[in-house]
């Protein structure tokens, strides 16, 4: 297999909303990009759970592009690890050279309600699998909700560093503790939120990466889907098998281990979604990840994570590996994290009933 | 998934269930998920373990809701009391599709 680097990110500002449609979203990072780089496009692949038609190709039409391959992929809050995944396999196998992943979605999206689901009932917001995940851990650990308020807090303080958050404001504990329950133990501070966002990715071959200046490798990538239904996906509700599974093969891709990774940006679309990644990426011991999250002995989720950038289901993905591309190349500005050579980034869908990880090294 | 919505809606709750190795297949689907034959839709039985409970103050989906477990048919459903613990046998009492979503009322057997 060949070797594929990220030769260059982009993330649009994440809004609560915009008048932008989808393909003005998805082309305005790809922009920043593709001009003035002397670099063919063999591949773009849209990540987004929009549902307009042809929507890769119209993507690259408007970018004046011509790729070999072009197509959309839907895998819900999964979907743009997914798109970097495939497009890492085009360019090992010798499909493709360089590929344009680019991760966009509109606040409004069909991904963000599940109606497919029979399983969850009337019930069917993801906050609510989200409040039995922090029931089920709070009585099985010890879990406290001062905890996932550090989560938050957390995130809210780095994503006041960054300029494209949503959430430009941090908050305290108190003010966590004290928002509105929206599904016992979850509160208002402990969730994300859809917004309008875009973020898009070069990826390229070892031969395409020598132009390009401090390009990152992707070591390892591991993903593993359960179902796509809640009733299939709660066979435990204080840890997610998705999650370890993928973490074991990825750490096994990339000869590497949780105590080597320098900085993670990790899936907190809610709070206890953090302290449950902890867990499952071996950075704490099973029913640890609330105390791991009141100690930050690594960097998790510079950019604000899920919680302080926002949620533009198709776009996290995709932002999620560009934060951890910047920081490898030393590129992260005001949020750089001092020395950090090793980063991981972690993704889910749906209740973890699916799941992908990423091991990124400068 | 059609005719499960179809009996949701005459509040009948029936899952498909393999006409090979009879096992259930849920979430419903048109083939085994053990020995990928055919399935039918039959009753089955309607009482489980409650696995975990909170309440929502979500607008318009208020109320306690519960995940209960009836041998291995895992669902989400609502109860109209909050004096619930996790590991009781609950029953479902009523089930059907209202505004084109299913719901399932279930109550504590003791």
């Amino acid at each position: 297999m060949r070797r594929v680097a990220i030769a260059a990110s982009a993330t649009s500002r994440f809004e609560k909303t915009t008048d932008k449609s989808i393909f003005e979203l998805a082309c305005e990072p790809c922009i920043d990009i593709i001009k003035n780089k002397e670099i063919g496009i063999d591949a773009v692949l849209l990540s987004t759970c929009s549902t307009e038609q042809y929507s890769s190709t119209i993507v690259a039409e408007m970018l004046g592009l011509r790729p070999k391959i072009s197509h959309r992929i839907d895998n819900l809050c999964n979907s743009g690890t997914n798109a970097v995944a495939s497009a890492y396999s085009m360019i090992a196998a010798g499909l493709c050279d360089s590929a344009l992943v680019v991760g966009a979605e509109k606040s409004d999206s069909t991904g963000n309600r599940l109606v497919w689901d029979v399983t969850r009932g009337a019930f069917n917001f993801p906050v609510h699998w989200a409040s039995m995940f922090a029931k089920a851990h709070m009585s099985k650990y010890g879990t406290t909700g001062k905890q996932m308020a550090a989560v938050s807090v957390k995130n809210r303080k780095n994503a006041a560093r960054n300029k494209n958050a949503l959430f430009q404001k941090p908050v305290s504990v108190e003010e966590v503790m004290s928002s509105k329950i929206i599904a016992d133990p979850i509160k208002l501070l402990d969730c994300s939120r859809a917004c309008d966002g875009s973020s898009a990715l070069l990826l390229v071959s070892e031969q395409l990466a020598r132009k390009f200046e401090n390009p990152v490798w992707i070591k390892g990538i591991g993903q593993q889907t359960n179902s796509a239904s809640f009733g299939k996906a709660a066979e435990n509700l204080s840890s997610l098998d998705t999650a370890s599974r993928a973490a074991k093969d990825a750490y096994l891709m990339a000869k590497t281990k949780p105590s080597e990774i320098d900085v993670a940006e990790v899936h907190d679309a809610f709070t206890i979604l953090e302290i449950m990644a902890y867990e499952d990426l071996g950075f704490a011991r099973k029913g640890k990840g609330g105390q791991y999250a009141e100690s930050n002995k690594i960097a998790i989720n510079p950019r604000g994570g899920i919680l302080g950038c926002g949620h533009p289901i198709g776009a996290t993905g995709v932002a999620q590996i560009s934060e951890i591309a910047m920081q490898l190349s030393g590129k992260a500005s005001e949020r750089q994290v001092k020395g950090c050579k090793t980063g991981l980034v972690h993704n889910l869908a749906a209740a973890g009933s699916s799941a992908t990880v990423v091991i990124l090294g400068a | 998934m059609d005719e499960f919505a179809e009996n949701l809606r005459k509040e009948k709750f029936q899952v498909p269930v393999c006409t090979v190795c009879k096992a259930k297949s849920w979430p419903p689907s048109p083939f085994c998920q053990k020995c990928l034959s055919r399935t039918v839709f039959r009753k089955v039985k309607t009482e489980g373990i409650l696995q975990e409970f909170a309440t929502s103050f979500v607008r318009d989906h208020e109320g306690v809701f519960g995940i209960v477990d009836m041998d291995g048919i895992k669902i989400i459903g609502s109860f109209a009391t909050d004096r619930l613990q996790k590991g009781m046998l609950v029953k479902m009492t009523k089930c059907g599709i209202k505004s084109g979503t299913p719901f399932y009322i279930f109550e504590p057997l003791r």
